[in-house]
């Protein structure tokens, strides 16, 4: 025992130290934080600009609504939209080749050309250098709808302002029911469950990575067989797993800490730049989907490090590696694409199954239990299935690792490895 | 009590036997020398009694008992492939291996501090092992096979890839070890390096046993009708000669064995003025002629490589 402590510092220490592990740490939250920020920073940012844009009216009649309608301001109180009207021209495609160039000039952002029977089937034009802003484009097309539809009612003799009080959708509030009651959900459980889902699949991919690089590295420096001069196979691996466990849990940790202080102060922070981001509900996430999602990083830890670790005894090189992980990464694609059909469908015979199938409970259980928690029943059925996975596999495992760490040369084939399993 | 005691082991990899029905019993406090060429088994051999292979059968008692986790701490044992953590300092790889031999605190760095001086190596305490020479790493692998002052120390090619000075400060360390009491078993393919230190030998060739016992006694059997012979010149025509019964000829050096009842003086009035000798020695023969003469020419080729 206190010799697998001493393997388990060894690993610990090692890895906490390294580049790769102090880098991912920070910049872990760092860039989860950026994908969440950024997008709504830049929205804010990027309109600080005024824009010019031309309008080609040949109705005559829309301009001034479409002036009355895009009235956004900027933070200085000018208009977001400088709308410029162009007298209409006998050569109308002369006029057109003028604002085409005044864009290419960037003189204007863009121009809206608006033909006659736009009230019939007549198709506006929006032309712009980048045709890929679609907030520009959408608040156009808006504006430039509403007033035509107000046009066509009012030519049928109806009331705009009673149309679209008719025409008003029917609100649609989600609530999820659990046995705590019923609470208010505004799309906040898709988004836990999604993150949650994620971190385990990286963090298993990563750490997997970490175990396999630990024994292909002992073996290929030769340290093994000095190591294994004072210790079992079974206790150098297992010090390894476990060692490797404990820098996960510390990276977890460092996270938590992370998101605690984020979830305390940036909705201040963020509130206190933009006030629009005071509707946003931040999400929270209940304490027994915590208490699981530790539970199944640790069981499917397990259960992909040991495989991990088989796949490094059986290799003299990453290179090698790379070939015979490939089940093992499917094993954890596999979940990720089905993901969205568990989502939709959490209680269907298919999703129920998938997720008592070990290599695939740790991802899809952990989100079902986000998604609705299922009965207990089925939560123990699939942990019991993958402890005795684990513990089938560590069997195993064990027996390959024993023979194949002090293999050098030729990999073994699958006969062979069947050999050790058999004979060790 | 024998330090090691084998009995008729033999391994398998499939068709090919490593080791085939070896017996041997190793007695303590000696310097024992296992020879053979690569290949013969002698890792194989080394890697059973460490517990790290099964032999197929057979039986193997290390200090008069079956080879267990807590007996590894009373064995220091030198692997033949080795290495250490390239990423790790000095300093802390050897508190590491220390502490899986049982060692705790205070103790190791004390031992670890008066190894690193033994072998001049104190300054580089703190830096990563990826920046030593090989030869260095070799030096750090052997203190970590003795860090625990072991009763039984097994070492498998120890000499391989050190340079002529640190080969001697390992020899004196052996032999030091031995007068305190010690058991050193050691394998090795350079016959000059077992004479010099080694108290019995066991001679493997093709996993099996060719030779066993007292190094001086095994010489003296074979009598002291060798001569060695360094000398300028053609010496081709030595062959023909009617004293002569072998000939190991290396270019500007010969070993050369006499019939038996034959006067060495006789070789030499034949030899003089036609060749300009050097050196003209009578002496028990060398190692290397007895292992030649036991295994044959051929097998012996990749065994006497200077």
């Amino acid at each position: 025992m206190q010799k697998i402590l001493s393997v388990i510092k060894r690993e610990y220490i090692q890895i906490i130290r390294t580049k790769g592990f102090i880098i991912g740490t920070i910049l872990g939250p760092v860039l989860m934080a950026a994908f969440i920020v950024v997008p709504v920073v830049v929205q804010f940012i990027a309109v600080d600009q005024q824009e010019k844009i031309g309008i080609i009216d040949e109705t005559g009649e829309i301009f001034m609504g479409l002036e009355q309608k895009l009235d956004q301001k900027l933070k200085d109180g000018t208009r977001r939209y400088l709308l410029i009207n162009y007298p209409l021209k006998d050569d109308m495609e002369a006029l057109k080749e003028e604002l085409n160039q005044k864009v290419l000039r960037k003189e204007f952002s863009a121009y809206i050309f608006i033909p006659e029977n736009i009230s019939g089937d007549g198709e506006a034009e929006f032309v712009s250098e980048h045709v890929s802003d679609f907030d520009k484009r959408g608040n156009f097309n808006r504006a430039l709808s509403s007033i035509v539809i107000e046009k066509r009612l009012k030519g049928e003799g109806l009331d705009p302002k009673r149309i679209s009080e008719y025409m008003r959708p029917v609100a649609l509030v989600t609530k999820k029911v659990t046995k705590r009651g019923v609470e208010r959900d505004a799309g906040g459980t898709f988004i836990i469950s999604y993150f949650l889902v994620l971190v385990l699949y990286m963090t298993l991919l990563f750490y997997g990575q970490i175990i396999l690089r630990g024994v292909i590295e002992e073996k290929s420096s030769r340290v093994v067989e000095i190591v294994l001069s004072s210790l079992k196979p079974f206790q150098l691996m297992a010090g390894k797993i476990v060692g490797i466990a404990a820098v996960g849990f510390t990276q977890y940790a460092i996270w938590a800490l992370f998101g605690l202080a984020a979830s305390r102060y940036s909705k201040k922070l963020l509130t206190g730049f933009f006030p629009a981001a005071a509707s946003f509900p931040m999400p929270s996430i209940p304490s027994y989907i915590l208490v699981y999602f530790v539970l199944f990083f640790i069981l499917g830890y397990f259960l992909y490090a040991t495989m991990y670790a088989a796949i490094g005894s059986m290799v003299n090189s990453e290179k090698e590696a790379q070939q015979l992980i490939m089940p093992i990464v499917m094993f954890l694609v596999v979940p990720i694409l089905l993901m969205m059909f568990v989502i939709k469908s959490p209680d269907s015979t298919f999703s129920v199954v998938l997720s008592m199938i070990p290599f695939f409970a740790p991802i899809l259980m952990l989100l079902r239990i986000c998604i609705l928690l299922p009965p207990f029943p089925q939560i123990a059925t699939s942990i019991i299935l993958l402890i005795l996975s684990i513990v089938l596999m560590i069997w195993l495992v064990a027996k390959i690792y024993r023979v194949g760490i002090l293999m050098y040369g030729k990999r073994p084939s699958f006969g062979e490895i069947l050999k050790w399993v058999r004979y060790s | 009590m024998n330090a090691l005691e084998i009995e008729d082991i033999t391994k398998r990899f499939g068709d090919f036997y490593a080791v085939k029905d070896l017996s041997l019993k190793i007695p303590q406090k000696m310097i024992y020398g296992l020879l053979g060429p690569n290949g013969a088994g002698k890792t194989t051999t080394i890697r059973m009694v460490m517990n790290i292979i099964i032999p197929d059968k057979g039986s193997i008692r290390v200090l008069d008992r079956k080879i267990d986790e807590e007996m590894k701490e009373r064995i220091g044992y030198l692997p033949e492939d080795r290495g250490l953590y390239p990423k790790m300092k000095v300093g802390e790889h050897l508190f590491f291996l220390s502490e899986l031999k049982g060692l705790r605190g205070k103790e190791a760095r004390k031992r670890i501090d008066f190894w690193l001086e033994r072998f001049d190596l104190t300054d580089w305490k703190l830096k990563k092992v990826e920046e030593l020479s090989k030869g260095m790493q070799q030096k750090i692998q052997f203190i970590a096979t003795v860090i625990h002052d072991p009763e039984l120390i097994i070492l498998d090619e120890p000499f391989s890839g050190l340079d002529p000075v640190n080969t001697k400060l390992l020899k004196d360390i052996m032999l030091e070890m031995k007068k305190n009491g010690r058991t050193i078993i050691f394998s090795t393919h350079r016959m000059e390096q077992v004479e010099m230190i080694c108290d019995n030998i066991c001679l493997i060739n093709k996993a099996e046993k060719v030779l066993e016992g007292n190094l001086s006694l095994i010489k003296k059997q074979y009598g002291k009708n060798s001569v060695v012979l360094d000398y300028e010149g053609d010496a081709s025509f030595v062959q023909g000669l009617p004293e002569i019964e072998k000939i190991d000829d290396y270019g500007k050096s010969m070993e050369i064995k006499l019939k038996e009842q034959t006067d060495p003086q006789e070789l030499l009035n034949a030899l003089v003025g036609k060749i300009r000798i050097t050196k003209f020695e009578v002496m028990e023969p060398t190692l290397n002629a007895i292992f030649i003469d036991k295994v044959g020419e051929r097998d012996a080729k990749d065994t006497v490589s200077y």
